[in-house]
């Protein structure tokens, strides 16, 4: 075999008939077979569709590495196995703590990411400053606009263009182990309460601006998305208060509740049905004073060396069957109804992952001038440099 | 990056003998040199030192002068081979330390542009703004000569009983065994820190013994022992060195006039190893000064440095112009203290050379 | 005394050996051990990332040594020649070279760099004549630069100091039997500044390798080991890491172990 025709195979036999036998059991749409199997290529080709035929997701010009900008504990690594076993591109996975972490290093330029997760109110700057490009959605036969759910996905279109595709929405709520507090947590004033007390040197407030700040806020009674200088100066006097009973300020804190170093953390919904999934005694709370409520998408930066690759491995999770492995996983609730049919009951019956809609009422999405607000990155740096 | 030598005066007069033969040339005399050289503040020894021998060289370059008269076309010849020889280094100094410093310096006066980053402008605000950033400053000069000062105590004996008591036949391999952690990444090294302090680890060993939910990891004092653990190699060195060149027989002669062990000590030894302390403290020190990885991984982002609040400000809080200005300031404050600590040494040490290699 | 040292000694290895330790786990976990294994080593050989993590690192790091070594002994040459006053500047870029703390290069690098590619990318992008200018960009030039420039200036210093302490007489006795300079150089005192040279590579060499903090600011998109392993702590170490930081701590310690060897086999043969 030579190397032009391995690298040029789109698909292996052992996997066109695996593929051919799920098409038939109806497990995949008569689309995502063409799409997989590069049967697709085939089909265009014959409908003398031009443009088509050197579309780099399907035809064979992707390389064999590509990175990955990411969030922790943010996806199955089996995806990324499987994926390199179906297209021979290696993932690199590169974990941030914070949307203006990855807005930084893409603004200092050369990240190398052919891929990364932005989160919805982060997308309408990365547009302007021209960081990221509309997406070519003819390479991403997966994706499905018409199975979203628009509430999380319009703000990946901007100007009628989409720039970003949606991966999963969620909550930001508290994580607590109920072995060691035994005081009820149910709001953002309480988890700042009970982080000066009974978790004293055991809480942890996330490395990101948006929630740390957002909570803080939220907890005195203020927008999570203020930029009004007195009450981020009220917020400010109740972080620095706090900050020498904290246990740490990181956006990783599942290595240390799994170690029960840390007791109580900020936690985003996908960390904490993992936590809760392997710890039972690790509950997961929404503030029922607000908070956040968020969705993640898919973005190719302009700078990415490998958008071949990037759109690859995008169609590769917009499979409903690729994505349900990796909501199982992850345990973020899905944007996708197409994806919510696959899985099963005992996850779409989680309520930490698909929790009341009235428990989501007081929760908001975080506001695009938060991102950029001098304000608030300022104050951050201040809490963490006190 | 063990051993960071600082610069060493020299007799100045040495090069010129390589090139004798075809090509001599006037040169100023030594002590005149050596004075212009301490223009630089980090060489101040300079001065002291040929002052206290000044003939050593300077006999030699006049013999030289008077023996051969060179033609003129050599002389240009010679400065272009000399020319040749620095040119290399002098633009690498020129683009990544001149010229770097110099952009630090004008960005340090702009603005944060409206998403982040630089933007053109000529500001004070920046340096206004320096005391918000207070906390982590005195941080960082508090726990670096606190920790110096930790390394210090732990090193020193181990210096000694390497220089002084170690059997002569196990010396070189206790001596390597001291640098060999250098060959394993700091950052892993670190990590391993991280488990050990975690609750897995001697927390769990000591909650056996019945003291219940100990917390190690995240606080000042992980970050010390992380300190110490981490520069502990380049303590050791410079105070071995020292005194391992130390003349045994003024011990003995201590001993013969009759001095206890611990007056020899304090009297001698102590007295005779100071350059070596001087150049560990400030190496470690000034190194500490920049620290990042350390306070990051073992103090959980709460025991900031102001290495890392210049992280922060380059890669979250986007405001290069602040960071700049922070930046800018660190390097002030370094010089200071490296002048300060210079004038201390000279000062204990008297009119001796401090041997910083 | 002897306890201390001993303590002393456990305190320095304890964390190494733990590194050692679980890299035969045979758990995914870097902290829960699980069973003997060395399956960690075949997957982290077989990790492209990490390795070409290791091989970019090795490749900075013996790049930048060789520069430095090689401008570094030209500039220690050289500036003896110097006239004091021009002497005294190279001694001040130098010391500030190596004085000015890491995270400081770094920026001070990234923030020249990005400033002068504003500058020149669009101009090279205007001048050019076919589709795809070249374009500059962070990446291994501005990491072996930003090593080299530290290296450069332990090298020169450690060389300083040799070329101070040698004797002249047996220069002047060289040039005096006719030896051309050159000859002089070759014969004369390159052997004897060689071992300063070499240990200013290895220092060179090894600051280069471990170094994260200018790195982490002026990589760009390139991945060193010392990256590769801090964002493997913040996405969950597995024993990959321990694989391969043990393999290079078992690397430079035959290094280590070799050099000492020949260096007896020398001494013996050369009578001292």
């Amino acid at each position: 075999m030579t190397k032009w025709y391995r690298e040029n195979a789109p698909i292996t036999a052992e996997q066109l008939a695996d593929e051919l036998m799920r098409l038939k059991r109806g497990s995949v749409t008569r689309r995502h077979f063409l799409g997989v199997t590069g049967l697709g290529l085939a089909t265009a080709v014959l409908a003398r569709q031009p443009g088509l035929f050197n579309s780099p997701a399907f035809a064979g010009d992707r390389g064999t590495q590509m990175s990955i900008a990411t969030w922790p504990n943010n996806h199955d690594p089996a995806t990324f196995e499987a994926f390199q076993a179906a297209t021979g591109v290696a993932v690199e996975v590169n974990v941030f703590g914070s949307n203006e972490e990855m807005l930084a290093k893409l603004q200092a330029g050369g990240t190398g990411w052919d891929l990364f997760v932005p989160t919805n109110y982060t997308i309408s700057t990365y547009v302007k400053l021209g960081l990221i490009d509309e997406l070519d959605l003819s390479k991403l036969p997966n994706y499905d606009a018409s199975t979203e759910t628009a509430r999380f996905t319009n703000e990946g279109v901007v100007d009628g263009k989409t720039y970003a595709v949606p991966k999963n929405w969620g909550t930001t709520g508290i994580a607590l182990n109920s072995t060691k507090i035994k005081t009820p947590v149910t709001s953002w004033k309480d988890f700042f309460e009970v982080a000066m007390t009974e978790a004293d040197g055991r809480a942890m407030v996330h490395d990101y601006q948006l929630t740390t700040i957002g909570n803080a806020l939220v907890s005195l009674g203020y927008s999570f998305n203020s930029t009004k200088p007195d009450e981020l100066a009220k917020a400010e006097e109740l972080l620095i208060k706090v900050k020498p009973h904290l246990y740490a300020i990181n956006s990783d804190y599942q290595p240390s509740m799994r170690a029960t170093d840390a007791w109580m953390t900020m936690c985003w919904t996908n960390d904490g049905a993992q936590l809760n999934r392997d710890m039972p005694e690790i509950q997961f709370v929404l503030g029922k004073d607000g908070g956040e409520i968020w969705s993640d998408f898919y973005a190719i930066p302009k700078s990415a060396a490998n958008k071949a690759a990037g759109y690859a491995l995008l169609n590769y999770l917009m499979a409903p069957e690729n994505a349900v492995k990796e909501h199982i996983a992850n345990g973020a609730p899905t944007t996708d109804s197409r994806v919510m049919k696959l899985l099963p009951a005992d996850v779409t019956g989680n309520k930490i992952v698909y929790p009341d809609e009235a428990s989501l009422t007081p929760l908001e999405f975080g506001a695009a001038v938060t991102l950029t607000d001098p304000g608030r990155a300022e104050l951050m740096a201040r809490f963490k440099s006190a | 990056m063990p051993l960071i030598p600082l610069p060493r005066p020299s007799p100045r007069s040495y090069g010129e003998k390589g090139q004798a033969a075809s090509s001599p040339l006037p040169i100023a005399p030594v002590g005149q040199g050596n004075r212009t050289g301490a223009a630089s503040p980090l060489r101040p020894a300079s001065g002291e030192k040929v002052a206290g021998r000044p003939d050593e060289g300077r006999k030699f370059e006049i013999d030289f002068n008077g023996f051969i008269l060179m033609p003129a076309a050599t002389n240009t010849k010679r400065n272009l081979v000399t020319a040749a020889l620095v040119a290399p280094a002098a633009a690498w100094l020129m683009i990544f330390l001149v010229l770097p410093f110099i952009a630090m310096l004008v960005f340090a006066f702009g603005e944060r542009a409206p998403e982040g980053g630089y933007q053109a402008a000529f500001t004070f605000a920046q340096f206004a703004r320096l005391p918000t950033r207070a906390a982590a400053f005195w941080n960082t000069m508090v726990l670096a000569p606190v920790g110096a000062l930790l390394c210090l105590l732990v090193a020193y004996p181990v210096a000694y009983y390497l220089a002084v008591k170690a059997d002569p036949r196990y010396r070189l391999i206790l001596v390597s065994l001291v640098v060999v952690p250098f060959w394993t990444s700091l950052l892993v090294r670190t990590y391993a820190w991280m488990y050990i302090l975690g609750s897995r680890g001697i927390p769990n060993l000591l909650s056996m013994i019945g003291f219940e939910d100990v917390r190690l990891l995240n606080t000042p004092g992980a970050v010390l022992l992380g300190i110490v653990y981490g520069y502990l190699p380049l303590m050791i060195m410079p105070i071995y060195v020292s005194l391992e060149k130390l003349d045994r027989r003024l011990l003995e002669a201590s001993a013969d006039l009759g001095a206890r062990p611990v007056s020899t000590f304090f009297g001698v030894t102590l007295p005779l190893s100071l350059p070596g302390v001087m150049t560990g403290v400030a190496l470690v020190t000034i190194l500490l000064l920049g620290e990042y990885l350390i306070p990051q991984l073992l103090g959980g982002g709460k025991v900031f440095f102001i290495g890392n609040a210049l992280v922060d400000l380059f890669l979250q809080s986007r405001n290069w112009p602040f960071g700049s200005a922070i930046a800018v300031t660190l390097v002030a404050v370094v010089v200071v203290i490296l002048m300060v600590a210079m004038r201390i040494a000279f000062r204990v040490a008297g009119t001796r050379q401090v041997d910083l290699v | 005394m002897r306890a201390f040292i001993s303590s002393v000694y456990l305190f320095l290895y304890a964390p190494i050996a733990l590194v050692v330790l679980f890299s035969f786990n045979a758990g995914r976990s870097a902290s829960e051990f699980t069973g003997f294994s060395t399956a960690w080593y075949g997957k982290a050989l077989g990790n492209t990332f990490l390795v070409s993590a290791l091989q970019n690192s090795l490749m900075i790091a013996f790049t930048s040594a060789t520069l430095a070594a090689v401008f570094g002994t030209m500039a220690a040459l050289g500036m003896e020649r110097l006239a004091p006053r021009n002497r005294a500047i190279f001694d001040a870029l130098f010391a500030a070279a190596i004085v000015v703390p890491g995270v400081v290069i770094g920026i001070a690098t990234l923030v020249a760099l990005v400033a002068v590619f504003s500058f020149v990318n669009p101009a090279l992008s205007a001048i050019w004549p076919g589709d795809q200018p070249p374009q500059l960009g962070l990446g291994y030039g501005s990491i072996i630069a930003a090593h080299g420039l530290f290296s450069m200036a332990l090298v020169t210093m450690i060389v300083k100091a040799r070329i101070a302490s040698l004797g002249r007489d047996i220069v002047e006795a060289s040039s005096d039997l006719y030896a051309t300079p050159l000859t002089t150089f070759r014969l004369i005192v390159l052997p004897q500044i060689l071992p300063s040279i070499l240990a200013g590579f290895l220092l060179a060499f090894t600051f280069s390798f471990d170094d994260f903090i200018i790195a982490f600011f002026v990589a760009g998109s390139k991945t060193t080991l010392p990256i590769y392993v801090f964002a493997s702590i913040r996405r969950g170490v597995t024993p990959e890491i321990n694989a391969i930081a043990t393999l290079v701590l078992v690397a430079s310690l035959l290094l280590i172990l070799t050099a000492r060897i020949l260096m007896r086999e020398k001494k013996t043969k050369s009578g001292e």
